[in-house]
């Protein structure tokens, strides 16, 4: 068979090296007039066919490194390929022994070097005999980077007649090498080729052999120096590979060499380390079957350790055996099986002390309920105990911090878990409060237990990360069903609480409910008072625990709240404006007990109790709207909550998935909070007491002297605590979500704020409906006063008798009110204030304005105040209208309007202002004398006299209500239209 | 096209202008007829595909191969970055199929390197490689027909250097 033309695939084109092949056959990038290549083409025997390079390097991967080295010596070419770098970079890297930026850093240093040594060679070497003395001065520049390197080495490798052909071979090599890294490596190769090879063949075989501590470090002695790679590799090769083929053919565990070289454990178990790495970089046919070699008698080595390790620890040999094997483990890989064994067989799991029987938090608390004292012992003991070991771990391990971790784990799997589950298991079956309570308060132990451990050295870092993670372990697989319960269990109470309050409430006769005015003259200061206490409960961290933990991140008073309360403090002084209202008409029961009863779900003592004792207060204050909604409920509502939301709240520093869970619980639960307070307690409240506003007829209702529309209190009232129970919610808000960041401010599209706006606005909107009502019944009411109280006589007394001052003025009109009068009060006492009907109106707008002060927000309190102004003018307008008036009753009338006036002067709406302004300049026109018909005319068509509010036909009307005027009339027409320059 | 193609057949045609006929997937474990048939579409199996660099005798070997390995997994381009992977040992029906004279060994491993079929020229190095384990320099040369241009001094110098990698 003859050689047929080959071309072989283009792959990795290695550079001139094959078997043989003829020159035809190759399409590389190499110069095709190479005298090597010629050379050799010639002398092949064309009969056989041959194999291309790149075959012969893949068959050269599957070599032994021996058979490897004994091929390098068949031919240069095959020298080349076997020394090739990127050979034993590769198995240097399997080891794990090439550092790349290690390699390129040193060849940088070496071409610093050779460009130096060129530049003195240039300058100081002649031309002549140049081709000569080349040899010894590459291998001089080799040196550099190796200085162990003898420069006379590499000139009994080279003799001059070569050096024309070693050139070329070296460009031919430093193309190849240029494509198969992408560096320029031209340099490190020469280096190798010249000074490397000759030192690992005298130094780097020998000394580890015969030093037994050398072969131990040989691994980490490798330099990572391109060029070197074979050299470096040779080292490790000489050191290990000895012992390597010698385990491999090893019959029992007691023939290996390494077993005799080395007699104490430690270095048997570097040495068989070593030799583990080692064994990656062997490939070759049945590499696998050696490995398994190795694996098998590193195993039976690794059990004898751990059978003395085991010894040591049965005797508690802690510094001795222990710390000793456990480093010979850790050597031999990494530690894990003596750390396992370590806290498999540790005693710590059977230690009575440690085992403390978790019914006893139930079994020592009353009757469904449960105590978190025994588990708080227990937590004390076992975090004593775990520091203790973390000591002896310290000094045992060589590695603590993971050997303890993974003891903790153990802790936690084997004693936490064991000790919370049944307790869950158990609570849960029984009552569901002290299951929460139980569950809450064992994840905070927990979590405090694992934060204050103290981890040895190197173990701090993580303990964090490690707390949360080993916590939310534990309690994984109670979260779901604690979230849920805890959020059934609120909303079952909230809506117990709601159901009971109504039931109670429809036992109460329905028809007895009687209103009663409080004493208004203090609540603002009660309500900020009581606010004050209700801040500082909420304040108060939620006292599960009886260890003084706190909850990192409880707000301190909110600026909001503060700012609500001192403005609060600012409007107080109008309340001195109101009249003293009159004591209650029936004997209060202040409810100590009930308000004690709200108290209950909470354990915490002292600012409870004080706010318990001012809730009472309230509520004795506020029974007037007992049947309408009460404080108290929402004040146990929101207790509630607040025990829920604390219990949950702890789960949050899990972070993570089940803190988020847990956040949003604590939303749903605010959610909860107030759809139940909202739309079940107070917004029926609210619909009630505006039903009682509308069916309000003040001509039905005979006591009119209370000196208020009691329907308005009782709704005013209302409007109070609905106050008081949003800025319960506020603060509440601001110090349980918004402050520990559970809910966030800024997010619109948070469901806590949603729901709290959304609280607000049905607040407000019921607010604004019963106002609006009774805006109507409290003009019913003043209209009725001015119907039924306003006596005739009160502007235009009669004539006879009169005090000297008016007489002398007034005689005519006195002749002819007498004749209008049918009752005449005989002797009136002629005094300058106003009329009693006029007192009373007054009195009665002005104190269910001032009731609303502080109570609800200022536009709508303007908005009312406005409104109210507005209709207590049209009603005064409208009675006047009805009234006869003299120019002595003008007096009282403008003491009347006077008064009045000043009422809306309190009210600070310029606006209104004027028209009473208008109606004071109005009341003037009574007071004119008949006789100056002609002023009046003037004082009636004036428009900027009454501030535009009348016109003068208006203000004509109302002056037909004098009660003279039918004499007065032609006087002022004629002065009014000008008929007064006809007569003249 | 992949419904037939465990019936389809393709007629492979070796230097001697023989002709050999195969099913398609047997053929397809060369990379190169894969991507020929790929390459110019059905068509390509109706005429038989000249393999101009192989003859008859060693076309028919890699058929054999080809027929016996026809499930195997086809070898990913990634697998032999690896080194450890190749080490896997011959199979015995390999070790059998490669007890061949040198000659055609190597004609084999060039058919499988022309027509790019991985785990052939895999199984091929392998057996080269178990055939120079043990082996002296002289009978390497002598076995894979290579002519020594090293002086005595030199190929000494080279054992030296290389004493570490001595058996022992």
């Amino acid at each position: 068979m003859s050689n047929p033309p080959r071309t072989a695939p283009v792959r990795a084109v290695g550079a001139g090296a094959g078997f043989a092949a003829p020159p035809s056959a190759r399409t590389t990038k190499k110069p095709a007039n190479s005298i090597l290549q010629t050379l050799q083409a010639t002398e092949i025997i064309d009969s056989k066919p041959v194999l291309p390079a790149e075959i012969i390097a893949t068959i050269l991967d599957y070599l032994p490194v021996a058979d490897l080295m004994r091929f390098a010596r068949t031919s240069r070419r095959m020298r080349e390929m076997v020394y090739d770098d990127t050979r034993w970079v590769a198995r240097l890297r399997s080891m794990g022994c090439w550092d790349e930026a290690e390699a390129r850093r040193r060849f940088e240093e070496a071409v610093m070097m050779r460009r130096k040594r060129d530049a003195a060679a240039a300058s100081a070497g002649a031309g002549a005999g140049a081709g000569a003395g080349a040899g010894p001065n590459v291998g001089g520049r080799g040196g550099s980077v190796l200085p162990a390197a003898p420069p006379d080495a590499a000139s009994l490798l080279f003799d001059a007649g070569l050096e024309e052909e070693r050139r070329r071979r070296q460009l031919l090599l430093k193309q190849e090498q240029q494509r198969t890294m992408a560096v320029d490596v031209r340099d490190g190769f020469e280096t190798m080729k010249v000074a490397g090879s000759p030192q690992v063949g005298s130094g780097g075989g020998d000394d580890p052999s015969r030093d037994p501590e050398a072969l131990l470090k040989v691994l980490k002695g490798v330099k990572s120096a391109r060029g070197h790679a074979r050299q470096e590799y040779g080292k490790v090769y000489g050191a290990l590979a000895p012992f390597y083929f010698d385990l491999v053919r090893a019959k029992s565990h007691t023939d290996p060499l390494v077993f005799k070289v080395f007699r104490d454990p430690e270095r048997q178990a570097q040495m068989l380390a070593n030799l583990r790495t080692f064994a990656k970089s062997d490939w070759a046919e049945g590499c696998l079957k050696r490995e398994e070699k190795l694996d098998t008698m590193t195993s039976i080595f690794e059990s004898a350790v751990l059978r003395e390790f085991e010894q040591g620890y049965e005797f508690w040999d802690v510094d001795g055996r222990m710390k000793k094997y456990a480093h010979v483990l850790a050597v031999l890989n990494g530690s894990n099986a003596g750390a396992e064994l370590f806290i498999q067989k540790h005693p710590i799991f059977s230690d009575r002390e440690v085992l403390a029987n978790p019914m006893d938090c139930v079994n020592q608390a009353l009757a469904d309920s449960i105590t978190l004292e025994p588990s708080r012992r227990f937590f004390e003991v076992l975090t004593r105990k775990v520091d203790e070991q973390a000591g002896i771990i310290e000094r045992i391990f060589p590695d603590p911090a993971k050997v303890f971790w993974a003891f903790v784990d153990k802790v936690r799997e084997d004693i936490i878990t064991e000790y919370a589950t049944p307790l869950f298991d158990e609570t849960h079956e029984r009552s569901i409060p002290s299951y929460l309570r139980a569950v809450s308060g064992i994840f905070e132990q927990t979590l405090h237990f694992l934060r204050t451990l103290t981890p040895p050295k190197g173990g701090e870092a993580q303990q964090t990360d490690m707390a949360r993670e080993l916590a939310l372990k534990v309690f994984e697989p109670h979260l779901d069903l604690y979230l849920q319960d805890e959020l059934d269990e609120f909303t079952r109470q909230a809506e117990r609480e709601v159901g009971e309050w109504e039931k109670k409430l429809s036992e109460q006769d329905a028809s007895v409910e009687s209103f009663y005015m409080g004493s208004f003259a203090n609540r603002q200061a009660d309500k900020k008072d009581f606010l004050t206490s209700f801040k500082k409960v909420v304040m108060m961290p939620v006292t599960v625990l009886p260890t003084t933990l706190g909850l990192p991140g409880l707000p301190l008073g909110s600026p909001f709240a503060t700012s609500k309360a001192s403005a609060a403090a600012n409007t107080n002084g109008n309340n001195s404006l109101q009249t003293p209202s009159q004591q209650p008409s029936r004997t209060q029961s202040p409810a100590p007990s009930t308000a004690e009863r709200s108290s209950s779900p909470l354990p915490g003592k002292a600012p409870t109790d004080e706010l318990a004792a001012k809730a009472a207060l309230m509520t004795s204050r506020l029974e007037g709207i007992k049947s309408l909604f009460s404080i108290e409920v929402a004040l146990s509502l929101v207790h509630a909550a607040k025990a829920s939301l604390g219990r949950i709240a702890v789960f949050i520093q899990l972070g993570g998935q089940a803190g988020g869970e847990a956040r949003e619980q604590c939303l749903v639960i605010f959610v909860t909070l107030l759809r139940v307070l909202g739309n079940g307690h107070v917004k029926p409240g609210f619909d009630r007491a505006v039903a009682h506003l509308s069916q309000y007829n003040p001509r039905e209702v005979s006591q009119h002297d209370r000196g208020g529309v009691a329907p308005l209190v009782t709704f005013i009232e209302l409007v109070n605590v609905g106050d008081l129970i949003s800025q319960m919610i506020d603060v509440f808000y601001e110090q349980q979500l918004a402050g520990p960041k559970i809910a966030d401010r800024n997010d619109f599209m948070d469901p806590a704020g949603l729901a709290k706006k959304k609280f607000e606005q049905m607040l407000d909107e019921s607010v604004a409906a019963g106002l609006n009502k009774g805006i109507d019944v409290l003009m019913d009411e003043v209209e009725y006063i001015c119907a039924t109280t306003q006596q005739p006589t009160d502007y235009n007394p009669g004539a006879t008798g009169l005090d000297p001052a008016s007489s002398s003025t007034t005689t005519t009109s006195t002749s002819s009110a007498e004749k209008r009068m049918t009752k005449s009060s005989g002797a009136v006492n002629m005094d300058i204030g106003p009329t009693p009907t006029a007192q009373r109106i007054r009195d009665l707008v002005a104190s269910h304005t001032s009731m609303l002060v502080g109570s609800t927000d200022k536009s709508m309190l303007d908005v009312f105040n406005g409104e109210v102004g507005l209709r207590l003018f049209t009603a005064v307008c409208k009675h006047l209208k009805r009234q006869r008036i003299s120019t002595e009753g003008a007096i009282k009338l403008i003491a009347d309007m006077n008064l009045y006036f000043e009422y809306i002067r309190t009210l600070k709406n310029q606006d209104l202002l004027a028209y009473f302004k208008a109606l004071r300049e109005l009341s003037q026109i009574y007071l004119i004398d008949a006789r100056h018909a002609k002023e009046m005319a003037t004082i009636i068509a004036d428009g900027d006299r009454f501030g535009g509010i009348f016109r003068a036909e208006e203000v004509y009307e109302y002056a037909e209500r004098r009660a003279d005027w039918y004499q007065v009339r032609k006087d002022v027409e004629r002065a009014m239209y000008g008929l007064e320059c006809n007569v003249m | 096209m992949s419904a037939d193609k465990s019936t389809q057949r393709v007629t492979l045609t070796s230097n001697e202008n023989t002709n050999i006929e195969v099913d398609r997937v047997v053929a397809e474990r060369s990379m190169l007829i894969k991507n020929l048939i790929e390459d110019l579409g059905d068509d390509v199996t109706s005429a038989p595909i000249p393999i101009p660099n192989v003859n008859d005798p060693v076309l028919r070997k890699v058929v054999e191969w080809c027929e016996h390995h026809r499930n195997d997994a086809v070898q990913s381009a990634d697998d032999d970055n690896d080194s450890r992977k190749k080490t896997t040992d011959i199979d015995e029906w390999d070790q059998k199929f490669m007890q061949v004279d040198q000659e055609m060994l190597f004609e084999i491993i060039l058919a499988a390197n022309y027509l790019d079929i991985k785990a052939l020229l895999d199984v091929g190095c392998k057996t080269v490689a178990n055939m120079i384990k043990g082996k002296s320099p002289e009978e390497i040369r002598k076995t894979f027909n290579i002519t020594n241009d090293f002086t005595p001094e030199e190929e000494e110098q080279i054992r030296r250097e290389n004493e570490w990698a001595e058996d022992r």
